[in-house]
């Protein structure tokens, strides 16, 4: 049996040999059938070797409280191309585990919510394996959840992204704007996206933060896809949400770690600020006494001239 | 003693005041800024945009990749203004979103959802009706106090009209009195015989207006009814408001008296009748005697 099956395969080899020796110019076999050659050419055209492989990882420390474990669970909803994974102890949070566990579930960048105290909420998002990574504080926090927020839109459909103008004026707004397009953007052609452009983000640098928004574009149109200038005017924007406004604290040069290359002249940690209204509150009854105090010296050293007519009703 | 405490209620308050001149007041916000930036914070540009062509995608990326714009905004904005915050934010994403999707026109590729395509949403549609409902009940409270303003104000400008009317009502009378007397005094005057053809003249009331009797139609009332309407309605003695008072008041004499059938057995008192003394009011007899 073996034998005879030796000399088929063989024989089929050699047919194979002269086939493709007789038949060279013939187009390459596909998955989907023979490729011409005018479609490659076509491809190589508009496709320029690129491939967004971005993938983030999501997770956040232990103890987060659940405004912000929401937060995180909008903003895996937001993005298709991202894995959630189980909370990280804040302990273990610094450095080699986090970097560790983004190369271990094959991501390129990650978004880490730490929460302190259970009430600051600082966000890390880095890119992986030798990216800068960036720590914010979060503040100005509103979940997808509130009812005010009144939008809906295509789960991972792609989001168009607006940043204003001020990216442009710094290093780190650059570098910030960047990470921000690979981060929040969602690759062409992932696996789960949708085709159809239904929301838009906003990144706004104001006062030295970056605002986050999400709308959805609620254009006018008879099915066709085509669009002209009256739709584009009729066209409105309804808020989805999460909101979140963004502090950057320091940018470092290495994932989670490594050499600061930014750190923020204005940045006044939550800690202190508390500490501050704790200190001023502090004071009030040293003030009060002392205020006393002063009153007693003031006295003693100006004393009343007796009045003249003081004792006028007194005879 | 005093200069103890003195000194050191001034320890404890000079750092305090230096802070408090040192930074400013926006507490609300949960958000303040140093006055003036740190002089050991880093900025290390050169290294900052390395890393910016480190990690930065080739420039031929084509823009459908990236799919974001950049929006100039006009003017600053008021961080603390709500209102402006938000309107600035709005125009940024209008804009950006119309110039996507103008370059995406241009490309020639879908970019608007078909009507008939349903897939899955990021808010469920749980939460959507709660939105909805939301949006729902808010509109109706408007409406409601709307409703309630107006209803005052009814109340107000009836009340007035009201008041009018009864004035009115009051100096028809005391002219219509005046005029009666002043006919009486004129007769008295002439003595009562050759009164008879003169003072015929003189009756202000008699040139129709005084007895006119209104030409206005009754609601439901009969052009030969003389009881004013009510000869059709059951018993409104008492306080009559129309014709739902009425209307109630017959019922709760039908309940009372009975309606129909025979009576007999009904009326008849028994135990629990008998006992039964809420019908009475308790001090009336006792006053009566009295008096």
């Amino acid at each position: 049996m073996g034998k005879k099956r030796k000399h088929s395969e063989t024989a089929a080899a050699l047919t194979d040999e002269k086939k493709e020796e007789s038949a060279a110019e013939r187009p390459k076999r596909t998955l989907l059938g023979w490729k011409d050659k005018v479609d490659e050419e076509k491809e190589t055209d508009s496709f320029v070797g690129f491939r967004n492989k971005e993938k983030v990882l999501v997770t956040c420390s232990r103890r987060i409280n659940f405004r912000y474990r929401h937060l995180m669970l909008n903003v895996v909803s937001l993005l298709p191309h991202c894995k959630k994974d189980n909370k990280v102890e804040s302990k273990d949070s610094k450095g080699a585990t986090l970097n560790e566990l983004v190369e271990l579930k094959s991501c390129s960048s990650c978004l880490f919510f730490e929460c302190r105290k259970g009430r600051d909420l600082y966000l890390w998002m880095a890119k992986c394996p030798n990216g800068p990574s960036v720590k914010f504080l979060v503040n100005a926090v509103h979940t997808m959840e509130e009812l005010k927020l009144t939008g809906n839109h295509l789960k991972c459909s792609r989001p168009i992204l607006t940043f204003s103008t001020h990216f442009d004026k710094d290093s780190h707004w650059k570098l910030l704007k960047e990470m921000i397009i690979q981060i929040f953007g969602t690759p062409k052609d992932q696996r789960k996206s949708k085709p159809y452009h239904d929301h838009v983000f906003v990144f706004s640098i104001l006062d030295d933060h970056i605002w986050f928004r999400n709308y959805q574009i609620s254009c006018p149109h008879s099915g066709a896809q085509k669009i002209d200038r009256a739709d584009l005017e009729k066209m409105t924007l309804v808020e989805v949400g999460p909101r979140f406004c963004l502090n950057p604290i320091k940018i470092f040069g290495g994932s989670f770690g490594g050499p600061t290359l930014y750190e923020n002249p204005f940045y006044v940690s939550p800690n202190q600020i508390r500490a501050l209204g704790k200190r001023q509150k502090a004071g009030k009854y040293a003030k009060k006494v002392k205020a006393k105090t002063r009153r007693k010296m003031h006295e003693l050293e100006n004393p009343l001239q007796v009045d003249e007519l003081a004792h006028m009703w007194n005879e | 003693m005093l200069k103890e405490s003195d000194i050191s209620g001034l320890g404890m308050e000079n750092p305090d005041d230096e802070v408090v001149d040192s930074e400013p007041e926006s507490e609300e916000d949960e958000d303040l800024k140093l006055a003036e930036p740190s002089k050991n914070a880093i900025t290390n540009r050169d290294g900052l945009l390395d890393k910016l062509g480190d990690i930065s995608w080739p420039d031929n990326v084509d823009w459908i990749h990236k799919l974001s714009v950049d929006v100039d905004r006009e003017q600053e904005v008021d961080v603390n203004d709500d209102l402006t915050r938000e309107l600035a934010f709005y125009t940024q994403a209008l804009e950006g979103a119309r110039q996507a999707f103008v370059e995406l026109q241009s490309r020639g590729l879908p970019f608007l959802r078909p009507s008939d395509y349903y897939a899955e949403m990021v808010k469920s549609d749980t939460h959507m009706e709660k939105v909805k409902g939301r949006l729902l009940a808010e509109k109706r409270k408007i409406q409601e106090s709307e409703e309630r303003r107006k209803a005052r104000e009814n109340k107000k400008i009836a009340k007035e009209v009201q008041a009018r009317k009864l004035k009115e009502k009051a100096k028809q009378k005391k002219e219509e009195i005046e005029s009666v007397k002043k006919w009486r005094k004129q007769r008295q005057h002439r003595g009562f015989k050759d009164g008879d053809k003169d003072a015929e003249l003189d009756f202000s009331f008699e040139d129709g207006k005084a007895f006119q009797r209104s030409n206005k139609k009754q609601p439901g009332v009969a052009s030969g009814d003389r009881s004013g309407g009510k000869a059709g309605k059951g018993g409104g003695w008492g306080k009559k408001k129309g014709p739902d008072k009425n209307k109630k008041n017959r019922e709760f004499r039908n309940s009372k008296f009975g309606y129909g059938g025979r009576k007999g057995l009904k009326k008849q008192n028994t135990s629990e009748t008998a006992s039964d003394t809420r019908g009475f009011n308790g001090n009336f007899s006792g006053n009566k005697r009295k008096r």
